[in-house]
């Protein structure tokens, strides 16, 4: 069939939204890209836009020397990779009989569940209690403690949920478990859903700040959202304090321009490799197997 | 449908649950304990979760009672005497509060209305680009702004809305003299709005790119030999395979409706906006944060989290009439 | 190993907690521990310092040179806790207290020091300090310590004050602007209005184009102060402070003075003589506005001027910045708000009584005048340079650089001149001093200098200003007639601004 005017219309203004949308997300970041490479007299006057001016690598150069900052890097990657596997593994863990009719207590469960996201417990509470279980200054207060986002298992319990009866009646005539229905049977059917939930958690973990500013005090164990942060807020308290006479080809400005790029591009370049997983049909071609 | 309904009535303890596997009716009693011998892999399972919640939400959440306490930082939850309700009574009798909550509702309530459909609306966009590079580009570029900290992204707001910035150059261009958009309470909910959903939209969709990923798409298909037209099949094959996830989005944002987030407001407010734009949290930011009255910011989001867990349960039952609820 | 550091922590102390006891010991045989300077290492006592707002840096460990050197010289090795970049001070150090993790001396934000104070959780300092931090105890005026024992109720001194006697803001003003539209320095409100109206219509900075802004300020009507200190409103940074008015101490917020200051910016608003966007500069906005030559006349440090005219220098050589004498306003007494001590600056908390002569001990090395230099530069190659002609030359702060403790906090005016000098191209300084010696005539210390946080107590929105700066912003953007200053006043002393006032004043029978 081929496609009528009005499908065309359509098409074309679509496209011509989606672009000029596109364009103005893709603009903070491009600005801040020139930003990193410019002159700190030109990036404090606010003469940059979209393309360096006075061109210099001095912020650059010392963003890449920067041994810090590579060693918060790893961290953080580190915390990603581990709490995004350990949070999957836990969350699909918890879902799976949460989906489960024959599990009785399912939904006085999911109702405990839901309440905690809505009755946040206080700060102090919560320090405290992490505090107590030792995790002060371990990497283990950035993972653990947040090991199950509710938000993302409800996710996966209604994708489990969805999922067609007829498949574990089958599989238990075959005489499956509950282990095996869920890892062998349920996670095949579920990529897309897992890749958009491991997403989530990949980028709360690449992001983590809060909790890091809470328990971690050895500033070896500073993850990159903390160094990044030391940029961000305004230098306006210590203008007092902070003098210097050489003439530099990087400044707190352009720094900080970098240093976001630096500490986000990383995790920006997830989404498109996981874009694989959203194809159509991703669930029936499986099913067909 | 069948299923479902049965699960709801074996809260009452009469029915069975199970259609196809028990044999025999067995003590309403011993329900629970034949549940767990015969299933005990589901509890084994369940475990951690169980503990972790139990660990890290619930046993701080008991902390709350702070709420109810003139808590001293110093001497502890053990430490501080009890007052009752008078952080309560305390926020009730705050001037400014009736103006705080309706700023908060209100936006809140715009947030909902324009932002919660946004990524939908933007997720069907996406899936009418058929070109599959332009399609997946589009989406890498939608969810940059995600990225970004309010604070970069108050700056460039600040920046497009200036006397110099973009908006008023186009003014300007049509002859019309500059508006400083920032400072006028009229546009500030509105720049809240649309700035929220900018920086989030591309976000949103992407869940709900997945759950399109998992349509049949022989199901299109068909529609196409039954001649329905792109916008047919959007209303009768897209939106109604989205709807069980739009439900339980919804769901899950409406638990949560009087917590906006900081970050933004603080980023765009000022004392001009003040009367519009001041809202729950950034009230306490002023009264906790800044002076450890810990106990008042506890009772107001004991408040915030009452309305929000009403607010839940009221469409949480709604939603079980026609589909599944979150519980 | 990680998960260890905190027993680590935990054993230090501890053996933190011994070797005090092993030093008070001493003392009592004969004030034997200031003896000991360099010489018996053995015993070095770790003593956990609490700073915040310390900047870009990394913190230093205990085999950084800095904390060798001042080791060396006191027996007493620091080790610096900051909040982590990014964080809220002020809830940081609330969340050491709920914790029962205090340092053992601490630099106290955001009103804590009142917390611990009332709590009973501070170490009065009365007698420790004239024996164990001699040079704390006499450099600080008697007057400083005064305010210091009249923020608490039983009259002790629980916090060392911070001082500093010269002006540290002042009006600033583009000398080559006045010159090059032909004005003298105004003399009265009406030579100043005259003058910013030539800053607007005759292109002081000689692009063409007319993108003056004769005056500005920032958000929340911050660092605009010298158009309030015209009417005499005792005000620091955007903040109205405590002053006397009309033989009583009140909040410069609520005064007559400050309805007339208020009126006045109106008016230049409305000439468009104010920055119509001065309430949305954020810092950055405000500071690129003065870089790039665009503002005439506006508020700052003094001591701060040198990248801003590197910055002007670069589209404008000439450019030269003056202070600004107050211009005269009929009927109103105009001052310049120096707020000069009783800010607390340390303070040992009463858990970390047995460590507390260590801790003074580390103060006092850097109130010591001998250790003057070294508190100022650091370690060469660490945190300065040899640059050309000899002079040291500060390293700019960044990520990696290791933090160095300071815990000086007096400024005379011998301080600041040496620091132009050291900070300052040669040709400059003449420039800056002057801008000292303007000021200096305008200056004023207001009488609520020094009032502490708990005044406050119970009311945020008083505490934060809020109801004034939106009051006050409104007017001036001619949102709002004049008249509505007086329903603030109002509204102000009835939402616990007059319970306020009451305690200021209690506070103010005894420090006068």
């Amino acid at each position: 069939m081929k496609p009528t005017i009005g499908e065309k219309t359509f098409q074309a203004f679509n496209y011509l939204f989606l672009i000029v949308a596109a364009a103005t997300m893709l603009m903070p970041l491009l600005h801040l890209l020139a930003m990193s490479f410019s002159s700190p007299i030109a990036a404090d006057s606010k003469e940059v836009f979209l393309w360096p001016v006075e061109f210099t690598t001095g912020a650059w150069t010392h963003v890449l020397q920067n041994a810090g900052l590579w060693r918060s890097f790893g961290i953080t990657v580190y915390i990603t990779v581990v709490g995004t596997a350990l949070s999957m593994l836990f969350s699909i863990l918890t879902a799976y009989p949460l989906s489960r009719k024959e599990f009785l207590i399912r939904k006085y469960v999911m109702f405990a569940i839901v309440l905690t996201m809505i009755f946040n417990a206080p700060m102090i509470p919560f320090f405290l209690t992490v505090r107590e279980l030792g995790m002060m200054n371990s990497l283990w207060a950035l993972i653990i403690p947040g090991l199950i986002g509710t938000f993302n298992l409800v996710i996966i319990r209604t994708f489990f949920m969805g999922l067609p009866k007829e498949l574990d009646d089958s599989a238990r005539i075959d005489g499956c478990n509950d282990f095996r229905i869920l890892f062998q049977i349920y996670l095949p059917l579920s990529k897309a859903v897992m890749a958009t939930v491991s997403l989530f958690y990949a980028v709360g973990y690449w992001n983590t700040f809060q909790r890091a500013v809470l328990f971690i005090r050895d500033q070896d164990l500073y993850p990159l959202q903390m160094k990044l942060r030391s940029y961000l807020v305004s230098p306006e308290e210590l203008a007092a304090v902070n003098m210097f006479l050489g003439d530099y080809d990087f400044n707190t400005t352009t720094l900080k321009a970098a240093t976001i790029i630096f500490a986000t591009v990383p995790i920006i370049l997830v989404y498109p490799y996981l874009q694989k997983y959203f194809v159509k049909g991703a669930l029936l071609g499986s099913l067909k197997e | 449908m069948a299923e479902l309904s049965a699960d709801r009535t074996s809260g009452s303890g009469t029915k069975e649950t199970d259609r196809s596997e028990r044999p025999a009716p067995r003590k309403p009693g011993n329900r629970y304990v034949e549940n767990v011998r015969k299933h005990w892999m589901l509890y084994v399972m369940i475990l951690p979760g169980i503990l972790f919640y139990i660990i890290f939400k619930y046993i701080p959440l008991a902390g709350s009672v702070i709420a109810f306490q003139n808590f001293q930082i110093f001497n502890g939850i053990f430490g501080s005497p009890w007052v009752g309700l008078d952080n309560f009574k305390f926020i009730f009798t705050y001037d400014d509060f009736y103006n705080v909550l309706r700023n908060t509702a209100l936006i809140a309530l715009y947030q909902l209305v324009f932002g919660f459909p946004a990524p939908i609306i933007l997720a069907l966009l996406f899936n009418e680009v058929r070109l599959m590079l332009a399609k997946r580009t589009l989406q890498s570029l939608f969810y940059l702004p995600h990225f970004l900290s309010w604070v970069v992204v108050g700056g460039v707001v600040f920046e497009l809305l200036s006397n110099q910035g973009f908006v008023n150059a186009i003014r300007e261009w049509f002859g019309y003299g500059p508006i400083l958009y920032m400072q006028e309470s009229r546009f500030f909910r509105t720049i809240v709005v649309i700035s929220a959903i900018w920086k989030e939209v591309g976000w949103g969709t992407i869940i709900y790119l997945a759950a399109i990923s998992s349509i049949d798409p022989s199901q299109y298909e068909a529609a196409v030999v039954d001649g329905a037209n792109k916008w047919k099949q959007v209303i009768y094959i897209t939106l109604p395979a989205l709807f069980p996830t739009i439900l339980i989005l919804f769901l899950l944002n409406i638990g949560n409706f009087l917590e906006l987030g900081f970050d933004q407001m603080f980023n765009l407010l000022t004392p001009m906006t003040y009367s519009v734009g001041d809202i729950i949290e950034t009230y306490v930011y002023r009264a906790g944060v800044l002076q450890g009255q810990y106990s008042v910011t506890t009772a107001i989001g004991v408040f915030q989290s009452v309305i929000g867990f009403t607010l839940l349960w009221i469409f949480n039952r709604l939603a079980r009439k026609s589909e599944q609820g979150l519980w | 190993m990680k998960k260890f550091v905190h027993k680590r922590a935990m054993l230090l102390m501890m053996s933190g907690l011994l070797l005090a006891a092993g030093c008070s010991g001493n003392s009592g045989g004969g004030s034997g521990t200031s003896g000991g300077e360099g010489g018996e290492t053995e015993g070095l006592t770790k003593i956990q310092v609490f700073k915040s707002h310390m900047g870009v840096g990394s913190i230093p460990d205990s085999s950084n040179p800095h904390v060798q050197y001042v080791a060396e010289h006191t027996g007493v090795e620091y080790e610096l806790i900051t909040p982590p970049p990014g964080s809220e001070p002020a809830e940081y150090i609330n969340m050491m207290i709920a914790s029962d993790d205090l340092p053992d001396i601490m630099r106290p934000i955001g009103g804590v020091e009142q917390t611990l104070i009332q709590q009973g959780g501070a170490l009065p300092l009365d007698d420790l300090l004239p024996e164990h931090a001699p040079n704390v105890w006499n450099s600080i005026p008697e007057e400083a310590w005064d305010i210091v024992r009249s923020s608490s109720e039983d009259g002790k001194i629980y916090y060392v004050p911070k001082v500093f006697l010269i002006p540290e803001r002042s009006p600033l003003i583009r000398q080559d602007w006045v010159e090059a539209v032909g004005h003298d320095m105004p003399e009265t409100v009406d030579d100043y209005v005259e003058l910013l109206k030539a800053f607007r219509d005759e292109d002081p900075n000689g692009n063409g184009k007319a993108d003056e802004l004769p005056t500005t300020g920032r958000e929340f009507g911050r660092w605009m102060d010298h158009l309030f200190a015209i009417y005499g409103v005792a005000m620091w940074e955007g903040y109205p402070e405590w002053d006397v008015y009309d033989g009583e101490i009140q909040y410069a917020g609520i005064t007559e003075n400050m309805r007339a200051a208020i009126e006045f910016m109106r008016m230049l608003y409305e000439e468009k003589l104010l920055d119509n966007e001065t309430f949305l500069n954020k810092g950055d906005v405000w500071q690129a506005k003065i870089n790039n030559n665009l503002v005439g006349s506006w508020y700052h440090m003094p001591a701060n001027v040198r990248d801003r005219l590197a910055a002007m220098r670069t589209q404008a050589p000439d450019a030269y910045i003056a202070a600004m004498p107050l211009p005269q306003a009929e009927g109103y007494e105009g001052f310049v708000t120096v707020k000069s001590m009783g800010e607390p600056e340390w303070m040992i908390p009463k858990a970390a009584e047995a460590n507390a002569i260590a801790s003074l001990k580390l103060l006092d090395f850097f109130y010591n005048p001998e250790h003057d230099e070294f508190g100022r530069y650091g370690i060469e190659g660490m945190h300065y340079e040899m640059g050309e002609n000899g002079r040291k030359v500060i390293l700019p702060p960044e990520d990696s650089r290791p933090l160095r403790l300071g815990m000086r906090n007096l400024t005379t005016a011998e301080d600041m001149e040496l620091r132009i000098e050291e900070t300052f191209p040669e040709e400059d300084w003449q420039m800056v001093k002057d801008m000292y010696e303007v000021v200096e005539q305008d200056a004023k210390r207001i009488a609520g200098d020094g009032l502490p946080a708990s005044v406050y107590q119970g009311f945020p929105d008083i505490q934060s200003h809020k109801l004034f700066q939106e009051t006050m912003t409104r007017i001036i953007i001619g949102e709002r007639p004049i008249e509505a200053f007086d329903d603030y006043v109002a509204q102000w002393k009835a939402s616990g601004g007059d319970t306020v006032t009451e305690r200021v004043q209690e506070w103010y029978e005894k420090v006068k």
